[in-house]
């Protein structure tokens, strides 16, 4: 296959994926999952190199909008303790009780959001499960043989 | 808080609550417990997939309800204002590591538990690591959890039942004592009847409850008292200045380390609890485990934004109150029983009408009702699932297993009733106990299990016995000086740096460390494990009832040991 490491066209997949889908779409259906080693650090297949990107850019983002505040008023107390204009909240106060908390729901949302566009680039449907136990062998023949 | 008798009744009479007999409030709790009784008993359990995991059946909406439900226990709607009231900044840490905690839940572990595909957590460690004994002392955790745990809501629910059946005192016990038993045996006998799929249903219904009264409460005391309008979330903080500069000092009342070890434990917590992980089984497939984190949050924040705001308003009446201000709440004036019943009190002081503060008491025990639910059926499967069925007798029938976990609520139920009587610790702090020893032992179980497939049976184990040994030390140091000795720690420097209640800031890299070291010095795990893990990672779609064991086995036969 050609090179496709440009995660530029995603909105271009989507819109191709009418049952024949995109490159990520193939190199999803010649992935063989169970094959493929995982790694926090090390992504082994497109998929994973994805997805891992979108949870670490969260977790550096949760890391800031958490423990940013309170080390910011550990290391300046004066201006994290100044009041906010109008709503008179003491800055660190009001980022820690209510910015944090908020924070992360708008965190969890963009998350589970970035997770369902992974899906649809390469044409995963999560809609249709696959059925009940019964189904254990279409599974696993996808991934073309697990003795490898 | 006390050791003797007659010290620990005064200090747990909350000042200036009233407590006695109140008829509106008694028939609106008994009407409501009623009616939990009357759903658990339409949804009652027939076989154990009901019984542990509601069918796989659940959907985003009614998840998310029941997270929040399952999560709000009296730690959140009673004890989180109380540690606000007591400690100030030190209190929001609370509020960050008890909301924040389900973002990490939600990006490392949520859907990927969900395609693991189990029953409880225990089923987790014991299969990821193929061993029994890895099994067992999860099991042994997740029991001491729920016991831990549930303690802090029996404590909340009998204080908010002395304000509304007053003191019922009997057999010489003390009407905290008494209230603590009533409302003990209320619960196990609902939970008997209707095990987690009449639980979760129940879930629903008292999310809807809770949030209801938390919300009815916050907003009327700020509109009567004229603090607030339509934002109290916001609107609080032109209360602040007012307060006493103890309640927004940062680090007034704990150190900058307190506070991050605190918030690390609860967040790791969060992402190591039993209770909160079968959350993931109950659901349909794993995008609904996804989104059901996110709708779940944002349900637990409508409670998690409000409570500093709620906390603001009672302090405030508090202090211009002449029956308790002597000093501020936050500089010594309030006791820990009265913090911790605030949230009801706070509707008594603004002279809300009975039947009014009455229905914010019945949110406090329909939150602890549902929490004590989640947490006793995690325990309780915890015994007759993990212990009974696969240590003991591998060929219960399904009768024999439901009969034990009634067998293992009801001893559970029992346990916390008396740990209940002379509680160690305020509600908050109680909880937190049980936050650092899920986030020690079974978190790193969890995260590495999930992430790095080398992770191996030695490792777990060594990494499971260095994370318990890690969450005792700290306990002993602090908890048991309130039953033998004179109630301070008994070695102040370790008090400092391993807080009981924030233990897993060393606990957690330390287990890390040890279970990585560990696994690599042995054997990797067999190809079937890794491809277990793998499966759990793999975007390919799963079968509602298919576990990730299923698909690497092709057809469900059990692993080799």
């Amino acid at each position: 296959m050609p090179d496709n490491n440009s995660h530029n066209s995603t909105d271009k997949q989507i819109e191709t994926d009418g049952g024949v889908a995109g490159q990520p779409g193939q190199s999803h259906r010649n992935t063989d999952y169970l094959s493929a080693e995982i790694n926090l650090l090390n992504p082994s297949t497109p998929f994973m190199r994805d997805h891992l990107r979108v949870i670490w850019t969260g977790f550096i983002a949760w890391l800031v909008l958490v423990f940013g505040p309170v080390f910011a008023t550990i290391v300046s107390p004066g201006v994290m303790t100044s009041p906010i204009p109008v709503i008179e909240f003491p800055l660190h106060y009001f980022l820690v009780a209510f910015c944090a908390p908020s924070g992360a729901l708008v965190l969890s949302a963009w998350y589970a959001r970035k997770r369902d566009q992974l899906d649809a680039k390469y044409g995963i449907d999560h809609s249709e499960p696959t059925g009940t136990a019964g189904s254990a062998e279409d599974a696993t023949a996808t991934d073309g043989g697990v003795d490898q | 808080m006390t050791g003797t008798g007659t010290l620990l009744q005064s200090g747990l009479l909350p000042q200036g609550m009233d407590v006695s007999f109140k008829l509106a409030p008694a028939v609106l709790v008994l009407g409501m417990l009623a009616v939990f009784l009357l759903i658990g008993f339409v949804f009652r359990v027939a076989d154990t997939e009901d019984m542990w995991v509601a069918g796989r059946s659940i959907g985003n909406i009614e998840n998310g309800m029941a997270i929040g439900a399952n999560w709000m226990s009296a730690a959140s709607y009673l004890g989180m204002a109380a540690l606000i009231a007591l400690s100030g900044f030190y209190g929001l840490a609370f509020v960050v590591g008890w909301t924040t905690g389900y973002f990490i839940l939600l990006i490392f572990m949520a859907a990927q538990m969900r395609r693991f595909g189990k029953y409880t957590a225990p089923d987790f460690v014991g299969d990821r690591f193929n061993s029994d004994t890895a099994r067992g002392i999860a099991a042994v955790t997740a029991f001491l959890i729920a016991f831990v745990y549930a303690i802090g809501q029996a404590r909340g629910m009998a204080l908010v039942g002395l304000y509304i059946f007053g003191d019922i005192g009997f057999a010489g016990l003390s009407g905290y004592q008494a209230m603590v038993i009533v409302m003990m045996t209320i619960t196990v006998l609902y939970l008997t009847l209707s095990g987690m799929m009449g639980a979760t249903k129940n879930m629903a219904v008292q999310y809807v409850i809770l949030i209801g009264a938390f919300l009815a409460g916050m907003y009327v005391v700020g509109w009567t008292q004229g603090y607030s309008t339509v934002l109290p979330q916001i609107e609080y903080g032109m209360l602040i200045s007012e307060l006493g500069t103890e309640f927004s000092e940062p680090f007034a009342t704990a150190s900058p380390y307190l506070w991050i070890a605190t918030c690390f434990s609860l967040v790791v917590g969060t992402c190591g609890l039993p209770h909160v992980l079968v959350r993931f089984y109950t659901v349909e497939n794993e995008r609904t485990a996804r989104w059901s984190t996110v709708t779940g949050l944002f349900f637990i924040l409508l409670l998690y934004l409000g409570a500093p705001a709620y906390t603001a308003f009672g302090v405030r009446m508090f202090d211009v109150n002449p029956n308790t201000a002597t000093t501020y709440a936050a500089e010594g004036g309030m006791s820990a029983a009265t913090a911790d019943v605030l949230v009801v009190v706070a509707a008594q002081f603004a002279n809300l009408p009975q039947w009014f503060v009455g229905f914010v008491a019945a949110g406090g025990i329909a939150a602890a009702i549902a929490t004590t639910a989640g947490l006793f059926i995690t325990g309780s499967s915890a015994v007759s699932h993990d212990i009974y069925v696969n240590l003991i007798n591998e060929d219960a029938t399904q009768r024999q297993q439901i009969l034990v976990g009634r067998l293992g609520i009801v001893a559970l139920g029992v346990l916390t009733t008396l740990a209940a009587l002379d509680p160690a610790a305020p509600i908050g702090a109680l909880v937190s106990y049980a936050f650092s020893l899920a986030g020690t032992v079974l978190f790193p179980m969890f995260f590495l299990g999930l992430w790095w497939e080398n992770t191996n049976r030695q490792g777990a184990l060594a990494g499971m016995l260095t994370g318990l040994t890690i969450w005792f030390i700290p306990m002993i140091n602090e908890v048991l000086p309130t039953y033998i000795g004179n109630g301070e720690p008994y070695v102040a420097a370790l008090a400092q740096w391993l807080p009981a209640i924030g233990s897993a800031l060393i606990g957690v890299p330390v287990v890390f460390a040890v279970t990585i070291i560990v696994s690599v010095m042995t054997d990797e795990p067999s190809l079937e494990t890794k491809k277990m893990v793998r499966q759990c990672h793999s975007p390919e779609p799963m079968g509602q009832q298919q576990s990730a064991e299923d698909v690497v086995t092709d057809g469900g036969e059990p692993l080799d040991d």
